[in-house]
């Protein structure tokens, strides 16, 4: 009796080891021949060389070699993300995962038809087209990451209104005027002024993302409006710090406040001195990785097949990060890749879901 | 029989040669030569007043301040152009030389990537890396007798791929808040950078008018063929203009990364394409042989009123594109309008 008790306890102990390592799906490549490309603009500003390093930090992560993993560079050409997408896909093309920041709406839904018609995988962020979702038989596409630039734009807008003590006039500088994330943080930030009547709007112009050009829209506004100007909005911190750069020429550096979004090294930096008193991260090395995480755990087969996921887990916003002087001190170092090895977890993938993305 | 205007001081246009042969018609030409050398001067006092009108803040001393300090880099720029386009050349590297000179400007002096330390002699050490560069630019042209267009074009991808490599997503941040600190700063009242500009500007008008590379630059402008059979040494001087206008780029790019405090890859955006039109908008002929630094000064400054007055007078963001290039096209329309007969390709 014993004997049959105990070899039957072995049995099980046997059995629930086997199942705790085995594959919760079979895998569909083996781990040297996945290839990981990250798609994205370019790589001249922090955010996007932070995405590639992010995407670059996984890869070693999983004991993989660089040489899996592909950078590409379209230039703001839409048409050339998509070719050179497609040229990549001419070997190997079940095997390879893109993490895609998309250069416009319109070329999502070209990529994800490559993806589907060779049987590439894909993940995007940022925006994708309305109506048009990963879970309507994209099988090929993983999963969306949005980010509620809504709530991006509304939390920096907030914290420039509280340093303004809720009065006075603010000069605001636009990304791209077409891009999606431009016209939604400002959004975000009409919606704060809404319901802060004496905060007024003096002017609005557009930096095209660069600080080379906030530097002399500000010179500008400075000369024109002088003393009226008591705060200044920037859709990226790349625009808020050309911004800081016209104000320095004014002796007026961390007098008037600044905020931008992105949460690039910089604008940390300058948060912490003072200068910007607000940016919001979308975390450049999440965005960068998590896209190629997902296609190594569903091509190893440690997470089963998208067509299996939940709506949500294939259509999700991220979680924003707000930093402010009073959390400044925790984001000051670029993090090490353990702090990402919970959201790369196969079983932990959607950790940072905050809820459908549109 | 080439008249040299005594007041703008840049030799005549050559191919006015000839048009001025009966009495009456010749009156008539030399008044017609004279509004179209002031035309500039004119839109610029056009512009001003209309602008001032508008909003009257435009024309305070704080704006004019302004106003200085945003010339100053595309007044560089341009005197460095100019040699090129009066020589029949054109050259559109700007962009990638000012990044690439942007990068090792800013690792040369005090920041956070790199030991050195060179101060004011890193400013300098960005013009001889220009002037390498339009050498380049230059020998490719003379050497292999790729078309300008072409070979600068090649130069501009390259010099940007430079730039980029030395980057490498960490753009390096300046500093030397000394130098940062003048660069911002002004002198007299003025900005510094103008004035810097201002004696570039003038540097570029001495070599223009007293020496062998821009009187003979002029003559190259106005045909090549005749330059060579009279002697001169078109393809010395023709490197040499090359390399002028990227050590400009150099110069220009360092000054503008002590304003912003790093190194950028994007430092030259779009001047390119402002550096040309004002060069064009102030009378230098992209056919050559025309024009002068003066006159690539009065462009710049009508660009810069431009630009700053329709921020002033609150013209949406998305008209502002529009209004520029629609003025562009009247200015070059204009300035090209008695040779638009003639087939001419940019050399």
């Amino acid at each position: 009796m014993k004997q049959y008790t105990t070899g039957a306890c072995a049995f099980a102990v046997l059995l629930a080891a086997l199942g705790a390592d085995a594959a919760v799906a079979d895998p569909l490549c083996k781990k040297e021949d996945i290839r990981f490309v990250n798609s994205m603009r370019e790589i001249a500003q922090p955010y996007h060389a932070d995405l590639d390093k992010g995407g670059r930090l996984f890869v070693q992560s999983v004991g993989l070699s660089d040489k899996q993993y592909v950078l590409q560079l379209n230039q703001s050409d839409s048409d050339k993300q998509v070719s050179l997408i497609r040229a990549v896909l001419a070997t190997n093309p079940g095997c390879t995962v893109f993490n895609v920041e998309p250069n416009n709406l319109p070329e999502v839904r070209l990529i994800v038809q490559t993806a589907n018609q060779t049987g590439a995988w894909v993940v995007t962020h940022w925006s994708h087209p309305d109506g048009f979702y990963p879970y309507q038989g994209n099988d090929h596409w993983i999963a969306h990451i949005g980010v509620n630039s809504l709530d991006a734009g509304v939390s920096v807008s907030k914290a420039l209104v509280k340093a303004m003590g809720g009065q006075g006039g603010i000069v605001v500088l636009d990304g791209i005027l077409e891009n999606k994330p431009a016209q939604l943080r400002f959004a975000g930030l009409q919606k704060v002024l809404a319901e802060n009547p004496n905060v007024k709007l003096l002017d609005r112009q557009t930096a095209n993302w660069d600080r080379s050009q906030a530097f002399p829209i500000v010179q500008a506004w400075l000369s024109k409006y002088r003393d009226q100007i008591k705060g200044i909005w920037a859709a990226n911190d790349d625009m808020a710090l050309g911004a800081i750069e016209a104000l320095r020429a004014q002796g007026l550096a961390g007098k008037i406040p600044v905020v931008g979004v992105d949460g690039i090294p910089e604008a940390i930096q300058a948060v912490k001195k003072g200068e910007m008193v607000a940016t919001v991260s979308s975390d450049a090395y999440y965005q960068g990785s998590i896209g190629l995480a997902m296609g190594y755990c569903v091509l190893t087969g440690q997470t089963p097949l998208p067509a299996k996921w939940t709506k949500e887990h294939r259509n999700f916003n991220l979680r924003l990060i707000t930093i402010t002087a009073d959390n400044v001190d925790k984001y000051l170092n670029p993090p090490p890749a353990s702090a990402y090895a919970g959201d790369w977890a196969c079983d932990k993938l959607w950790s940072r879901d905050t809820g459908p993305a549109d | 029989m080439a008249k040299t205007n005594p007041k703008l001081g840049d030799a005549a246009d050559p191919l006015l040669l000839g048009r001025g042969s009966v009495h009456g018609a010749r009156l008539k030409s030399v008044l017609k030569r004279d509004v179209r050398e002031w035309a500039p001067v004119l839109a610029l006092a056009v512009l001003w007043v209309g602008f001032s009108l508008a909003d009257a803040r435009f024309a305070d001393p704080t704006n004019i301040r302004t106003l200085a300090s945003q010339a100053a880099v595309p007044l560089i720029l341009a005197t460095g152009l100019t040699f090129i386009v009066v020589q029949g050349s054109i050259d559109l590297s700007i962009e990638g030389v000012m990044a690439a000179c942007s990068l090792c400007f800013a690792l040369l002096v005090r920041n956070n990537r790199s030991g050195f330390d060179l101060g004011y002699a890193a400013i300098a050490a960005s013009m001889v890396l220009g002037a390498g560069f339009g050498a380049v630019n230059g020998l490719l042209v003379v050497g292999l007798r790729v078309p300008s267009f072409m070979a600068t074009l090649g130069m501009w991808s390259i010099t940007s791929g430079v730039a980029m490599l030395i980057s490498a997503g960490e753009p390096p941040q300046i500093k030397d808040m000394a130098l940062r600190t003048w660069a911002l700063g002004d002198s007299f009242g003025v900005p510094r950078l103008t004035i810097v500009a201002a004696v570039f500007l003038a540097v570029g008008y001495v070599l223009q008018t007293y020496k062998r590379f821009g009187r003979y630059s002029y003559v190259i402008g106005g045909s090549e063929e005749i330059a060579r059979l009279s002697g001169i040494a078109v393809d010395r001087f023709k490197v040499l203009a090359f390399a002028f206008g990227a050590l400009s780029a150099g110069l220009a790019a360092a000054l503008e990364s002590a304003r912003l405090g790093l190194g950028h890859v994007e430092i030259g955006a779009n001047q390119m394409f402002l550096t040309v039109t004002a060069v064009v908008i102030g009378g230098t002929s992209l056919i050559g042989g025309s024009g002068g630094v003066i006159h690539s000064a009065i462009g710049v400054l009508i660009l810069t009123e431009l630009s700053s007055g329709m921020i002033y007078v609150g013209v949406s963001p998305y008209m502002q594109t529009a209004v520029r290039g629609a003025i562009i096209l009247l200015a070059v329309t204009a300035a090209t309008w008695r040779l638009r007969k003639r087939l001419r390709v940019i050399k």
